[in-house]
This record gives structure tokens, sequence and C-alpha cells, in this order.
């Protein structure tokens, strides 16, 4: 009966096109407009890392200092974002992680020897090697660099597939060079693309900003003095401190003073790693807090990829209260829909009457109009498409060209976009269709 | 066929009570050609709409082809009606819409027959009424008396034991209706039990028997010889 009852709907709505069309049309603005901002909120929301839940963290410490001075950046929790130099040095000697990473974002000129290529300014992440092993980000060739590297210059890199496919066509160019800002630095290793969206293990430039395809050893950004490319805040107590004008100077004045420029993730796979690592972050913050380095009482944050894409605010309260407002548009729509098709639908009452004298039951009745509801409600999903596309191209017009990469609809929200259609169509034709099957076949057969 | 013992039906308003019909009984042998006569508002209709299971009734005991309908649901009601009861109204009461094929095709949807049981009882049926040449037209492209032929095919397609018709003849000039009643005769003389509601006394007088309604009770019931 289903083929059958599916004939019926399409007659049905070939029979009053405009009438029909009008619902389409509702329900598909209706679809649309809540499915922009489901989309907007399922990217903002979609978390890259979520199997690592649990098992890496981001720390947080209290150690913005007390005085009239203070400008920290500060996440939610009251806790700054980044983490000073002396800080990551003194937790990346604990051997309790399983790994753990200090890294920062910096940007350089790329070119090859040979000129093949033009330059272009790159975005690189200057990490510590546990980087690949503690995101989980696997070798295509070679592998990373040495221990050492992360405290002495050596003048090694290891390139993302894309970025590896774009200078070398994807050749393996391990033993091979490239140059960054006219210095060159050997190929240790190509690995996969990381390019979380949002970018959670740096939130620092934005929610889609963090990402980068060449990465650099943590060591070489003493002999390089690399300031930091992105956030960074210094929180110092004193009167008459000036930030340096050189560049050299400014480099040693962020490593010697309280300024917060370093990410930090760590591995604490389990419940005796973390507790265990938990001490280790007390007894070095009451250490120092002697010292004078810390000025306030402990306190720390260990976040997970999830807890640190909310801490972050990726997804704004804005964000939310627009994909509220958009839910509740669509039921003003789901509103709109039902008169429309109650309407239609009791126009077609003397139809039904005959059908009922014919040997139709009233679920008969009820089911032939409620998928007519839902044929409507698929027409309507597959317009909302449309318009959800339109909606997603004037949003991407609005917000910065890192966002405006990933607001794009996957199979998951188009899914979504049909099925909340369908669902919405049957919902509006639930009322109409229970109204006509208790329509009494004698009355409508009477009334011909 | 049909046995109906001290039927009542009450229509009622906030302030007025209609008893439509009363004490009203009745036994229709199967293969008996029955007319029904009496004046508007008899109670006619209402003996046809529960007769034909469209409507309840509010006391008696109502028995079609051996099955009591008191206390079935909708659903037993409705197959009981789709597999022995065929209607025939005085509108046609075809759907516009859909040709001459597909009317004849949706009694027997209900009824859950393949396409090729289906194709073959609807081809059956409109051969039956001369309408075969006529299958693929929409009822709006035929006369009175075809659309109610056509009207006639639908009823029989599912090979009811039952026939009610309403008036069946009364949208149609004398010639097309004499065909139609022609036609009856011919379903019924087949075995077809036909309950037949009219205003007209000549076309009451073709039926085996008459019954005459008045103030909702069977007032006469008079025997004629088959025709």
């Amino acid at each position: 009966m289903f083929a059958y009852y599916m004939h019926l709907a399409w007659r049905s709505v070939k029979r009053t096109p405009v009438i029909s069309s009008l619902m389409i049309l509702t329900l598909a603005v209706g679809v649309a407009v809540s499915m922009t901002m489901v989309t907007l909120q399922h990217v903002m929301s979609n978390n890259g890392l979520a199997e690592q839940n649990n098992r890496i963290y981001a720390l947080q410490l209290n150690s913005a200092s007390t005085g009239p001075a203070s400008s920290t950046n500060t996440l939610k929790n009251g806790l700054p974002y980044l983490l000073s130099y002396r800080t990551a040095m003194a937790l990346l000697d604990s051997n309790i992680p399983e790994h753990q990473i200090a890294m920062h974002r910096w940007a350089a000129a790329v070119s090859l020897q040979d000129n093949r290529v033009k330059p272009s300014k790159e975005v690189i992440r200057v990490t510590t090697k546990d980087f690949f092993a503690l995101f989980g980000v696997p070798f295509i060739y070679g592998k990373v660099w040495d221990k050492q590297a992360d405290y002495d210059a050596q003048y090694q890199v290891v390139l993302d597939r894309p970025t590896n496919e774009r200078l070398f066509n994807g050749e393996n160019s391990v033993g091979r060079s490239i140059q960054l800002n006219g210095k060159p630095y050997q190929i240790v290793g190509i690995v996969e693309e990381f390019a979380p969206q949002p970018s959670v293990q740096d939130l620092s430039q934005g929610a889609f900003g963090g990402n980068a395809g060449i990465y650099l050893p943590f060591g070489l950004h003493r002999a390089l003095s690399m300031m930091p490319y992105g956030t960074m805040s210094c929180s110092i107590t004193g009167d008459n401190i000036q930030f340096p004008t050189d560049p050299v100077e400014q480099y040693n004045f962020i490593l010697q003073n309280r300024c917060f420029w370093l990410q930090y993730w760590a591995e604490l796979p389990t419940a005796q790693s973390k507790t265990a690592f938990v001490d280790y972050v007390t007894g070095y913050y009451e250490e120092q807090r002697k010292n004078d380095f810390f000025e306030r009482e402990f306190k720390y944050a260990l976040s997970t990829p999830s807890e640190w894409l909310e801490l972050n605010g990726v997804v704004s309260n804005d964000t939310r209260v627009m994909t509220w407002m958009a839910l509740t548009f669509l039921v003003v729509c789901i509103i709109n829909s039902i008169a429309l098709l109650l309407a239609k639908l009791l126009r077609q009452s003397s139809e039904a009457g005959v059908r009922r004298a014919l040997g139709a039951s009233r679920s008969a009745i009820f089911s032939q109009n409620l998928l007519e509801s839902g044929l409507i409600g698929i027409l309507g999903g597959v317009l909302g498409i449309g318009f959800s596309q339109l909606g997603l191209g004037f949003v991407r017009m609005l917000v910065s060209r890192d966002e405006a990469q990933v607001v794009y609809s996957d199979a998951y929200t188009i899914a979504i976009t049909v099925l909340l259609a369908l669902l919405a169509s049957m919902l509006a034709g639930c009322y109409p269709a229970w109204r006509i099957s208790k329509t009494s076949p004698a009355q409508s057969l009477k009334s011909q | 066929m049909l046995k109906m013992e001290h039927i009542a039906k009450v229509f009622r308003t906030d302030t007025v009570a209609t008893h439509a019909l009363r004490d009203f009984s009745l036994h229709v042998k199967a293969g008996e050609f029955v007319s029904v006569t009496g004046p508007s508002g008899a109670g006619k209709t209402t003996f046809l709409n529960i007769a034909g299971l469209l409507e309840p009734f509010d006391g008696g005991s109502y028995q079609l082809d051996g099955i009591s309908v008191h206390g079935l649901s909708d659903s037993q009601r409705s197959k009981l009606r789709n597999e022995k009861i065929g209607f025939i109204f005085q509108g046609f009461n075809l759907i516009p819409d859909l040709n001459i094929f597909d009317n004849v095709d949706v009694p027997l949807r209900y009824r859950g027959f393949g396409r090729a049981e289906r194709k073959r009882r609807i081809e059956d049926a409109l051969a039956k009424v001369g309408l075969s040449a006529r299958a693929k037209h929409l009822p709006s492209q035929l006369s009175g008396g075809q659309q109610q032929r056509a009207a006639i095919a639908r009823a029989l397609a599912g090979e009811p034991a039952f026939l009610l018709a309403d008036e069946p003849t009364g949208n149609l000039d004398t010639t097309m209706a004499r065909q139609v009643m022609e036609l009856l005769e011919q379903i019924n003389s087949q075995g077809t039990t036909i309950v037949m509601v009219t205003h007209d006394p000549e076309l009451a007088r073709r039926a085996q028997r008459n019954i005459q309604i008045v103030d909702g009770e069977v007032a006469d019931l008079t025997l004629r010889q088959a025709v």
C-alpha cells in the first residue's frame, strides 16, 4: 500500500500545485534557516580529538600576577590560556605523562633551493617531538626528530602530506631540504594531514586558525629567537617595566619573565598517571610560589579536548541563541504548514468519504494523508538543502577566512536537513490526517 | 444476507433528538432484489448507511451475511464493507482525477489483491458494464449513464455478495435509467443481492420486493413476482 499511497500523494500534489508549493516553500525556508544555524553549530562544536577525550589534557595554571600591571589573557575559568617558557620546560622534565608537548605557532617564508616552487609564507608549528604521538598523527615516510632536537638547534623539519604534495609532488622527500626564511632544513618525516576543525590543539588564533602543515623541533626557537605568532601576554608586577623594542631582547624578555606563550598538552591515560601528574604540578607550583614566580594560590585545570573547546567558547552563546531562534522559526513554519495542509486535505474529504465507503479504514485514510505530508516534507527538505547552501554562503561572507573554509554542510547535516523536513511535515500532517480520517463517510457522501 | 432486528437510530443536537429509525426490522435473503421507497426524511438513507456499515446504530441488532456487526472495530467494519458490500450512489461518486480503470481499482487496493488479480477483475467488471473501451477515460469524459455504469463496475469488481444502490438512476435520463436498471437486474440474476433506494415507483415495482419506510419504520412490505 505504501507505493499506492505515494502515488496518490504525488497525484494530490500535482492536483493542487499552488497550495502544495506554498507548503513546500514554507517548510523549505523553515528547515533551511534551522539547518544553516545547526550546521554552523555543528561545525563549531565538532571535536576532531573526541577519541582522545579522557586521555589527553591541556594544562592551565593560576600563574598570572596579582599586581596592577597584570594583563593576562584568561579563559572562562579565570586561568591564563598559555604557560610561560619556564613552567613549560619544568613540566617537560617530568616523566609521568606518556607523551607531553610544549608548542607555539610560527610562520616563515617557505621555498626550495631550486626555486621550482613559488615562495610562500606558511604557518609553522614549533613543537616538542611527542606532538605526533600525542595527537595520533601517523608518519607516511621517515620519522620524528630525535629527543635532543627538542633542546638543541637541529635544522630538521616534518611536513604533512598536502605540503609534501605541493613541494615534492608527493614523493618520498625524506633527506631532501626546504628553505625557511632562506635557511635550509632537512626533511626527516612526512605525516598525514592533521587539521581538526576547529583546531582543538591550538585555539589561540580563533577556532580554525591553529592548524599547520610544517613542524619544526622545539629546540630551534632559542637559536632563532622565535617570537610566537599568536597570542602572548605578560603578567608582570612592578613599575617602569618596558617591553623591549629589539627583537632579540624581546625574545629574551619573554623567556625570562612571566610571559605566557606556550601551549602545553599531556597524555595521561590512567587515573593514576593523572593523579601523579597533578601532584607533580602542585609540587612545582608551590616551590615556584616560594620563589615568587607564582603569586596566586595554586589552581590548575586539566581539560580534555571537549572541555577545552567549551572553555575557549568555540560555540558562542550567540550561536546557541541563534540556533534556538531558528528552531523556533521552524515551529512557526510547521504551524503554518498545518493550516495549509488542513485546508488542502479537508477539500479532499469527499474523496476520503468515497474511499471509506469502498473499504478504506480510518487508519488507511490517516496513513494515506500522512504520507502525502511526508512527500511534501521530502520535497521541502530537498529545496531546504538548496536554501541552506545559500544561507551558508551568506554566513561565509560574514565570517573570517579561516572560519569560512569550514562552514560547509556535510553528509551528516544534509541527512539531518531531509530528516528534519520529513519530521516537520509529518508533525504538520498528523492533525489534518487525523481530522480527515475521523470524517464520517456518511456525512461526506451526503455532502456531495 | 441482511438481518436487522429492532434497529434504532437517533440523531441528537443540543436541543433536538430526531428518531431516524425506530424499531426497524428487515430481513433480506441472499439473491433478493429489494427496493426501498418512502417520502423524503423517512429514513431511507439512514437505513442504507447502517446497512452499508457507514454509520453506527443506537439499538437493535444487525447481521450481515451471518456476521453480527455490533461491536466490530473500525478496521473490521471496513474489511467487512470492502468484502461484502458494493455501493452505487446517485451522484456516482467517482474520483474525478482518476481514470475509470483506477476508479474501479480503488476497492481492490484495500482488499490487498496483487496487480494481476486486480487487472483481471477490473477488466472483467468493465466488460460486464460495457466500458472496456473507456478504461483510460476520466469520469468527466463520460456521459452520466456511462459514469453510473463505471460506478457499478467499481461496486462489482470485488465480487460482493450484496449491492446497496442509493437512487442509482436519480441523475439519469429515462433511456439511461432503463439501461442501468437492466444492468442491475442482470447482476441480480447472477446471484448478487441488491437493495435499492428509489423515489421512482416504476423502478421500485421492478424489484422482487418493495419496502416502504415512513417515519423510520417499515410501513409496507410488498412481495412481487421476480421480473
